[in-house]
């Protein structure tokens, strides 16, 4: 029986739903090609943050922000959507596996602290103008915080994620 | 680094033999280094879904994860969902849990009557 746990329920419910009876039915080599899709969606969403927050750290100033971070922004919205359209079925496989794995509780914890904080980032002033006219010294602090806590709090839910399946 | 083209297989192969020795002996991190048989029934059947195919058998009142390989090799080893009823006795052979009071097994090899799966045969 699951141990109470935060979350066994919905990892229970998950199992059991459609999405993992599904993903079970689909044959030897479907988990490796999700968790393939999963790898994917990651590198392209780390990835293009990377550089765009290594920009609003002050890296490569020689690149405007303005032109840096349309294309890293859309890259990273589809590696998010890739990976979450292949965690979802992934977990949803075995779910009540991951009942007591404490890396969840680091992860998903993680994972909303970066969409809160990429949410306060577009919110900011600094953020709204970097398109259309040079920044002032404290807008451009604004964005170094963003990027900075965007760098930890994506890493840590990488790295939890990466250790799920070692506990 | 470029090697000659005539080198590449001679290479290839001697890569070979210095990683094949390495990949046998070396253990399960978190598993015992001793192998253990186990002999029990059938609580819930082969799964092939997940990163690692799984069954689950009942043995002296406990009930075992039996973890087997990743679902295309073991489905290379000639396992197949459904292919061992539930209740029939399998005997597996593998390596348990170090962790006290976890009770399961990775998997080297499993007997079913008459059939056998060599799941893990450079393991054996």
């Amino acid at each position: 029986m699951p141990s109470p746990h935060f979350g066994a329920h919905f990892l229970t419910w998950l199992e059991a739903s459609p999405l993992g009876a599904f993903t079970r039915s689909l044959g030897v080599w479907s988990y490796g090609v999700i968790n393939l899709v999963h790898i994917l969606g990651i590198t392209l969403l780390f990835g293009s943050i990377l550089i765009l927050d290594l920009r609003m750290l002050g890296a490569w100033r020689q690149i405007p922000l303005g032109v840096l971070s349309r294309p890293t922004t859309r890259m990273a919205q589809i590696g998010f959507v890739l990976a979450l359209c292949s965690g979802l079925p992934m977990i949803s496989v075995k779910s009540t596996d991951y009942i007591g794995n404490p890396f969840l509780l680091i992860k998903f914890p993680a994972i909303a602290l970066a969409l809160l904080n990429v949410w306060l980032v577009h919110r900011t002033q600094a953020w709204q103008a970097h398109r259309t006219r040079a920044l002032m010294p404290s807008e451009n602090r604004r964005l170094k915080i963003g990027a900075a806590l965007s760098l930890i709090f994506w890493l840590t839910a990488i790295a939890a994620g990466r250790m799920i399946g070692y506990w | 680094m470029t090697l000659p083209k005539s080198l590449m297989p001679r290479a290839a192969f001697a890569a070979a033999l210095i990683a094949t020795p390495a990949y046998a002996h070396h253990g399960w991190g978190g598993q015992e280094e001793k192998v253990t048989d186990m002999t029990g029934t059938v609580v819930q059947g082969v799964s092939m879904a997940g990163p690692h195919a799984t069954l689950k058998i009942k043995v002296n009142g406990e009930v075992w994860d039996i973890t087997l390989a990743p679902p295309a090799r073991a489905a290379r080893s000639g396992l197949k969902e459904g292919l061992i009823p539930i209740g029939d006795t399998v005997t597996v052979r593998g390596n348990r849990s170090t962790e006290p009071g976890r009770h399961e097994m990775k998997t080297i090899y499993v007997r079913h009557g008459k059939d056998e799966f060599h799941v893990y045969p450079d393991r054996e």
